[in-house]
């Protein structure tokens, strides 16, 4: 029982101490309360089928921003690894008979490999010319998928998988569970020692190389978990859509990542998952204006990009948090001294 | 006070007739119309459905036991062409928030199949009216008691789409036997799309059965804009007939320039373009002699009811309907009669009467048909007597019907042609 307590008092502690300090901190750990508080509020079917949705392509935005957010490898065909995952997922699913449980993770190793595949001949490629061969690939699995109907379903793609569960809570849960622990994941690589090297090699690669570092092997490795959470991401929409078609292969689809990640903020791995959740259930929110939804959808973005460059998560948290200049501690704006080292904030 | 007596006695009579009437009018039937609302298809969807509607509202309304009811439309924008998930979404909405009683629509084949799933989850019937993959009704033959709620609605599946091309590139190569007496050669020439793949090995298979000789296979992009290279080489391997197998801006293009070069051959086959009012203006006159597969042509009547419909559609939206536009029959001819019949909205019992039905529509009689089991599929009958679809050829600015005319399925059909059918005609550059 004391036990218990001090583990409450050291709970309340981190608290009180990290977390209700800085207004960032409590915005996300309110976003974990209301998602898994939502259910309380609302069983509605649409809306719970919007935050499925919306945590499965968050994970998607997030690994595109592991990969070209902070190792700066600029990836335009990320549809590739949501694809993969997908059909993998779907394919062991449909003809082997592998629960999801088991289909899901195989089919994110399936994208491993589709990342190891893509990443070794990019090695060598920079910039617009990486760009534009990663945007090669999933075309080239298209053409695939076609020239192999009786295996892939062609044009109709697969369809008739198993979901997870057919309860409704059972689904969301699951779903914006996976959500949580893998973006949790993700930030914490990005804050590891494998996180700053991914960072260097972003800013300056030459100086990670003579660093003694070797950069290749932090490539490959950010192309395969990049490749690996896309996959979980594709493997998850495929079987709670009950279908794996070559809609998720097709440009728009990496593109659409792109715009997520740079909406939200790149490089932060929370930026593009909060975009995911402000512009996907917009996009639902405004059906009521059909003929104007994507017209809508590219206004927020452009005006968004225009006066928010870093994005609109970044941009967010500088109006309501400062950086000390002398210890680098985040405080929140009203302050005027630092709370660590009461350095002057202004 | 006799003012009084007046005003308050018109009152209390408004008030009974409204109270008399509520129970009537108060409920409606909700019918989700889904598909991409932005482009054509998705237009057709929904002026087919708007027609039924408001025609049967203005007849008063459905029979539904001893209760008169509205239908009331949902317009859902599927955005199929675009995302597959917005698609799903859309139907999503219209089972939980809508709350529709039914759904008519769909096109891209990947999104009806998702669609169809959320649909199916919530036992609410859902008719087909835009995709043709027999995937869709196999699905209901597989798994009767999850699928049976899913009815094809239009058009007939792939595999009728195929036979009744090669019906097409039949009449246009006995046309070419009978006029110019030469030997038919055949150029195949397919957009580069995933739907086209089995329709040219298909044909690379059946075109010498049919007694006529195979010049060559192009590939064009869906989306081309010069096909001149193909042209030239169509032209030069001697072929006389080219089976078009098009449904994108391609067809435009094609047919342009074959009449501006004036190939020597005949096109016969798919044509999608070709199918719209505007290709005349689109091929500024030189899409003159394509022949093209339709639903309907104005001027050819299938039946009693293919003038009436047409016409009045033609009056209303200023156009000639599409397939799509049979979400009118869906409602019109499949609904509402079995929902009278059955005097309920119970989605099992009118899926029990409708599945046994044998009825006129528009554009020809629907029965539904059954597998080698006997097991449902909820999928159209193809033939004479049933749907055949049109064969229309553009002739001098407007396109008319030319197929069925003294059409024979096999040797010992009887003939069909349907009013209004005109014969075909070569362009005359291929007569020199």
């Amino acid at each position: 029982m004391d036990l218990a307590i001090l583990y409450v008092k050291k709970f309340y502690k981190i608290i009180r101490g990290e977390v209700l300090v800085l207004p960032s901190r409590i915005s996300v750990g309110l976003f974990f309360l209301v998602l898994i508080g939502l259910p309380l509020i609302t069983r509605d079917p649409y809306i719970i089928r919007i935050i499925i949705l919306t945590s499965i392509f968050a994970i998607l935005a997030a690994s595109w921003d592991l990969l070209s957010g902070f190792t700066g490898q600029m990836n335009f065909g990320h549809a590739l690894f949501f694809g993969v995952g997908a059909y993998a997922s779907a394919l062991l699913n449909v003809h082997a008979h592998i629960p999801p449980w088991g289909s899901v993770p195989l089919g994110a190793l399936a994208a491993v490999m589709a990342g190891l595949i893509v990443g070794i001949p990019c090695l060598r490629l920079k910039h617009t010319y990486l760009a534009l061969t990663t945007l090669a690939f999933p075309i080239i699995l298209l053409g695939i998928i076609f020239a192999l109907p009786d295996w892939t379903g062609g044009e109709l793609g697969i369809s008739g998988l198993t979901r997870f569960t057919s309860s409704l809570l059972g689904n969301y849960y699951l779903h914006i569970i996976t959500m949580l622990v893998l973006c949790t994941i993700m930030w914490k690589i990005t804050d590891s020692n494998t996180g700053l090297i991914f960072h260097a090699i972003r800013e300056d690669e030459l100086a990670v190389k003579t660093a003694g570092i070797n950069t290749t092997r932090y490539k490959l490795l950010a192309f395969c978990l990049s490749g690996f959470f896309a996959g979980i991401a594709g493997g998850l929409y495929a079987h709670y859509m009950r279908i794996a078609g070559p809609s998720t292969l097709e440009v728009s689809m990496s593109f659409t990542v792109v715009i997520w990640a740079i909406f939200g903020g790149a490089a932060t791995i929370y930026g593009p998952v909060a975009a995911v959740f402000i512009l996907f259930p917009l996009l639902e929110f405004v059906r009521f204006w059909p003929e104007y939804r994507t017209l809508i959808f590219a206004f927020i973005v452009l005006f968004t990009l225009l006066y928010m460059p870093e994005g609109l998560i970044p941009w967010v948290r500088d109006k309501i948090e400062k950086e000390c200049p002398r210890c680098k501690i985040r405080n929140v704006s009203t302050r005027k001294t630092c709370r660590i080292c009461t350095a002057g904030l202004d | 006070m006799k003012k009084f007596t007046f005003g308050w006695s018109v009152l209390l009579a408004a008030c009974l007739i409204m109270i008399i009437c509520l129970p009537v009018w108060g409920q409606t039937i909700k019918i989700g119309v889904i598909g991409p609302m932005n482009f054509v298809q998705g237009k057709g969807h929904w002026n087919g459905a708007v027609m039924a509607a408001e025609e049967i509202n203005a007849q008063g309304g459905v029979n539904v036991g001893k209760q008169k009811m509205k239908i009331e439309l949902v317009k859902a924008d599927s955005n199929e062409f675009i995302n597959v998930t917005d698609a799903a979404n859309a139907m999503e909405r219209l089972m939980t928030q809508d709350k529709v009683d039914f759904v008519v629509g769909g096109f891209r084949t990947e999104a009806v199949l998702a669609m169809q799933d959320i649909a199916m989850d919530y036992k609410k019937i859902f008719i087909g009216c835009g995709a043709s993959d027999i995937e869709l009704c196999s699905r209901v033959a597989k798994d009767y008691n999850r699928y049976k709620y899913f009815f094809r609605g239009t058009p007939f599946h792939n595999g009728y789409l195929v036979r009744t091309s090669f019906a097409h590139l039949a009449t246009g190569g006995a046309a070419i036997k009978k006029e110019l007496n030469v030997p038919v050669r055949v150029a195949i020439v397919a957009e580069k799309a995933a739907w086209a793949e089995p329709m040219v090995a298909a044909a690379q298979a059946v075109i010498p059965k049919m007694g006529m000789e195979l010049a060559g296979i192009w590939r064009p992009s869906a989306v081309a804009t010069d096909v001149t290279s193909e042209l030239s080489a169509i032209q030069k391997s001697g072929a006389n007939l080219i089976f078009t197998i098009f449904s994108s801006s391609v067809g435009i293009t094609f047919a342009r320039q074959a009449g501006e070069l004036k190939v020597p051959a005949l096109q016969v086959g798919i044509n999608v373009e070709a199918q719209k009012d505007g290709f005349w203006e689109a091929t500024k006159g030189m899409g003159n002699y394509v022949f093209t597969m339709e639903t309907y042509i104005r001027g050819v009547e299938v039946n009693k009811l293919t003038k009436p419909f047409v016409e009045t559609y033609f009056k209303r939206f200023k156009e000639t309907p599409t397939y799509t536009a049979d979400t009118y029959i869906a409602i019109k001819h499949y609904l509402v009669p079995s929902i009278e019949a059955t005097g309920t909205l119970d989605a099992d019992k009118i899926v029990a009467h409708l599945e046994n039905r044998v009825f006129e529509v528009p554009s020809g009689t629907d029965k539904f048909e059954k597998d080698a089991q006997g097991q449902p599929t909820h999928d159209l009958t193809w033939g004479p007597g049933y749907q055949t679809s049109l064969g229309g050829q553009w002739q001098d600015g407007k396109i008319v019907g030319v197929w069925p005319n003294k059409w024979k399925a096999t040797p010992t059909s009887p003939e069909v042609t349907f009013n209004g059918m005109v014969p075909i005609k070569l362009p005359p550059w291929m007569k020199k």
